[in-house]
């Protein structure tokens, strides 16, 4: 560097170094600051948040039949399960043919930890992907018509998993846990239900 | 570290840059506050790269959804009116540094040998600057983006023999729409903007090749001390660092106090009529360009003749670019030119009454203040000839003063 | 040369007075209350919109939940501005009525409110809804001194009262001219939150980041004064 030589008086180089280091210090802050900011705006939008929740009118599904919707781009199923249906739950689970009949592993919300994996037992809401390879598995609701012992449920057509009534997964199947279950609200009037996010420890596939 | 430093220098001129542009690149002591509009210039345009990123990255270029995607922004985006408002107000404060930049040159007589080719540059940056700040002011497709695009790209469609063909390559088909947008976003964010930019890296070059003028109009090369170095000289770095460093904090703030809570300027930065979607069946109340804009527009309309008032706001653009032929006095700075100097305020004055006046609504009653702001401006660069051989000057001291 | 900056000087002055007496003109307008734009006019107003002006004209790009930002709490949202419609928290303001609802009575649908305060300026809003006059040749009934012939009736009626061009009071208002005033300049504050809603966030962040700025600029001052003291000394030497 250049220096003016015989100026008078040699430059106060602590003094120097302190405004530089504090100049540098409040300036990177403001950066980053800013660039903070930047990268904040980059995440989803309130339009994407808006566009996360789904509501669906539960008048059309009639008892004993399914309703699969897309929400955030993931079919959704809805089943509107009757009392004998909501029978074969019990019935499978004493059979112990389930690999997690209580729902311990956190599958879904805790207000779904019970043998419906539901808030209401005749609404299933459920997010119809195949834990074992993201499947679609199909609606077996009839007795016997995928073995002679199936009592209803769903079974995955890639690689054979099968499940209950509540998407509870079947020993044997290659599948590890339950279907995922979302966060959903039932409106007031209990005419339609809206899926509002996904429940974040809930393990898809 | 310094084992590192060697061994980059040996890759890189790292080093060397340094030393010719900064530690050892010497610039003259008397700068005013007039000399901090180039670095800010320079620090608002990389502002205006990485701000135009972050929408770009959320606006959609259709007919259909461009005006929705930029509400979008504004309402829904995080940060999203901060950013806006960056990108925004930040183009009419590069023009108000760009006019201040380029009255500081006529002021001190930068134009002059051996600065002409640094002055033509610098004349073409502002002229594309023009020209990205009217694609990007149609992108946000309000009421108003559209019809300045219609009126502009009609402009266009004047020019003898290529106009129409032109004007359709710049819409895109009949009229403005998706077509338009997606060209000129493309334009806006990449063609433009990329030949803005090295214009604007030549200009710096071009500035280092000759070493900036000063208030004086003193050659600092002329006085040189025992060690080579100019004696009114200092080195850039690391005086005019610390200096602009302080000029980018006052310039931030004053920034920062528009963007929040002034953001549009009482409609001034943004136009009302920007926040009316486009609508070709509506044309508006009065369409007037931007405030840096309206100068030359009210000079087209202050001729009652297309082809004619066209032709004026050309001549009125491009006259600039002669101005160091022009000028024919011994000295540079209007310092010592008590004339000059007169010349330079009244064409100030006259520059922002038809910055004012092109704003109004074309009425009859303002066409006189048009005429005779036209006629002053283009007055002044054909007077400057004669009135520059005669004028009286003032003894030019032979060192800068401070 | 003198000529020519005189008259650039009266120039500028006859533009000025110009401009002034444009304003002079607009001086029998309603002009809005100093102060009437804070949060809780907001509110406020809000909850008049909703009631009054929501059956026909959306606010499309302010969501519901955005008003959670000036302190209403989610229940009082959906309470007092959604109306326990069933509309969607998250989503923008949309009218009770459907487009060819609009289509049939109005002929076009009424406009979307959401930019309409920058647009066309609070204090047109504030004036237009209080310019209503009875007008039996109109099919609503109703005529607007600031709008002539607009399709949309006076919805505010029952707080303005029935009065006729020339300004006769054929039915008073159920409220105080000054209550009518306040009700109006709510909805006006409203509307302009809707057409600019980071507006109360920009003036509380503003007072930090320039806080935040200054501080800066004054260590630069301080930095750029103490480097600068070469310069001066080295110019003071060479002046000996």
């Amino acid at each position: 560097m250049v220096t003016l030589d015989d100026s008078q008086g040699e430059p106060d180089w602590r003094r120097r170094r302190f405004l530089v280091a504090t100049t540098s210090v409040v300036g990177a802050a403001a950066v980053a600051a800013v660039a903070g900011v930047m990268v904040d705006s980059l995440e989803p939008t309130a339009a994407d948040a808006a566009a996360a929740s789904t509501t669906v009118n539960l008048a059309p599904i009639e008892a004993g039949m399914q309703l699969t919707v897309p929400w955030q781009k993931k079919p959704v199923v809805i089943v509107n399960r009757t009392p004998a249906m909501l029978a074969t739950l019990k019935e499978t689970a004493d059979k112990g043919l389930l690999r997690d009949p209580n729902c311990d592993v956190p599958q879904q919300p805790p207000y779904c930890k019970n043998e419906y994996r539901a808030r209401k037992p005749e609404w299933l809401v459920m997010i119809r992907i195949c834990n074992h390879l993201c499947c679609i598995p199909h609606y077996r609701p009839k007795k016997a018509s995928v073995t002679p012992w199936w009592l209803g449920g769903f079974h995955c057509p890639c690689h054979g998993s099968m499940y209950d009534l509540s998407g509870r997964v079947i020993k044997g199947s290659p599948a590890p846990h339950n279907m995922a279950v979302p966060e959903y609200d039932f409106a007031k009037d209990g005419k339609t239900v809206t899926i509002t996010k996904m429940y974040p420890k809930a393990h898809l596939c | 570290m310094a084992t590192f430093g060697d061994w980059l220098n040996k890759r890189f001129p790292l080093r060397e840059l340094m030393r010719e542009h900064l530690t050892e690149y010497f610039a003259p002591k008397n700068f005013n506050f007039l000399y901090y509009t180039g670095s800010l210039l320079l620090l608002m345009i990389v502002l205006q790269f990485v701000t135009g990123f972050l929408l770009m990255a959320h606006y959609v270029p259709t007919s259909q959804d461009a005006f929705a995607s930029v509400q979008g922004i504004m309402y829904d985006v995080r940060w999203g009116w901060l950013i806006r408002y960056m990108h925004v107000d930040g183009v009419s404060l590069i023009f108000v540094l760009l006019y201040l930049h380029i009255g500081r040159g006529m002021l001190y007589g930068s134009y002059r040998k051996p600065r002409e080719l640094l002055w033509i540059i610098g004349y073409t940056i502002y002229i594309l600057m023009m020209g990205e700040a009217f694609l990007g002011y149609v992108l946000p497709f309000g009421n108003l983006s559209y019809w300045a695009g219609m009126v502009i790209t009609s402009i266009i469609h004047s020019v003898p023999f290529v106009g129409p063909a032109l004007s359709t390559l710049a819409r895109g088909g009949a009229g403005i729409g998706t077509a338009t947008l997606e060209r000129f976003l493309a334009l806006h964010a990449v063609l433009w903007f990329w030949i803005l930019a090295a214009a604007i890296f030549i200009h710096i070059l071009a500035l280092h090749q000759v070493g900036s003028n000063n208030p004086d109009g003193i050659e600092i090369k002329d006085t040189k001390g025992a060690d080579g170095h100019p004696l009114d000289g200092i080195p850039f770095h690391p005086y005019y660092t610390v200096k602009d460093i302080f000029g980018v904090g006052v310039w931030l703030t004053i920034f920062a106090a528009i963007i929040f809570y002034a953001p549009t300027m009482h409609g001034v930065f943004l136009e009302r009529t920007t926040f009316s979607p486009a609508n070709p069946m509506v044309s508006l109340p009065d369409v007037t360009p931007p405030w840096y804009l309206a100068p030359f527009y009210a000079m087209l309309r202050a001729v009652p003749n297309k082809m004619a008032g066209i032709v004026l706001m050309a001549v009125a653009v491009v006259l600039p670019f002669f101005l160091p032929w022009l000028d024919r006095s011994p000295v540079k700075s209007s310092r010592y030119r008590p004339v000059y100097r007169i010349m330079i305020l009244v064409m100030a004055v006259t520059f922002f009454t038809l910055a004012w006046v092109g704003e109004q609504p074309p009425l009859p009653k303002y066409f006189l203040l048009e005429r005779a702001g036209a006629a002053i401006y283009v007055g002044f660069y054909l007077l400057l000839p004669i009135i520059s051989r005669w004028e009286p000057t003032r003894k030019v001291p032979d060192r800068v003063t401070s | 040369m003198k000529i020519m900056r005189k008259y650039a000087i009266v120039a500028v002055l006859v533009a000025g007075v110009a401009g002034l007496s444009v304003r002079a003109n607009a001086d029998t307008l309603l002009s809005l209350p100093a102060g009437y734009f804070n949060k809780p006019a907001v509110i406020a107003g809000a909850k008049l919109f909703a009631r009054h002006c929501s059956a026909c004209h959306s606010v499309q790009s302010l969501r519901f939940n955005r008003l959670a930002s000036l302190g209403m709490t989610k229940a009082e949202i959906q309470k007092d501005v959604m109306l326990e419609s069933g509309a969607n928290y998250l989503q923008g303001m949309q009218p009770a009525m459907t487009l060819a609802q609009a289509k049939g009575w109005f002929g076009m649908p009424p406009p979307d409110l959401s930019h309409m305060v920058r647009n066309l300026g609070a204090g047109f809003i504030y004036n237009y809804l209080q310019s209503f006059y009875w007008d039996p040749s109109r099919p609503s009934g109703w005529n607007n001194h600031l709008f002539p012939k607009v399709a949309m009736p006076n919805v505010l009626q029952p707080w303005s009262g029935i009065v006729t061009k020339q300004g006769k009071v054929i039915e008073p208002g159920r409220v105080t001219p000054a209550a009518f005033h306040k009700k109006v300049a709510d909805i006006v504050a409203f509307l302009r939150y809707a057409s600019d809603p980071s507006v109360f966030t920009r003036y509380k962040l503003g007072g930090y980041v320039l806080g935040a700025l200054i501080a800066f600029s004054l260590i630069a001052y301080w930095l750029k004064k103490e480097y600068w003291k070469d310069v001066h000394s080295d110019s003071a030497k060479h002046k000996k």
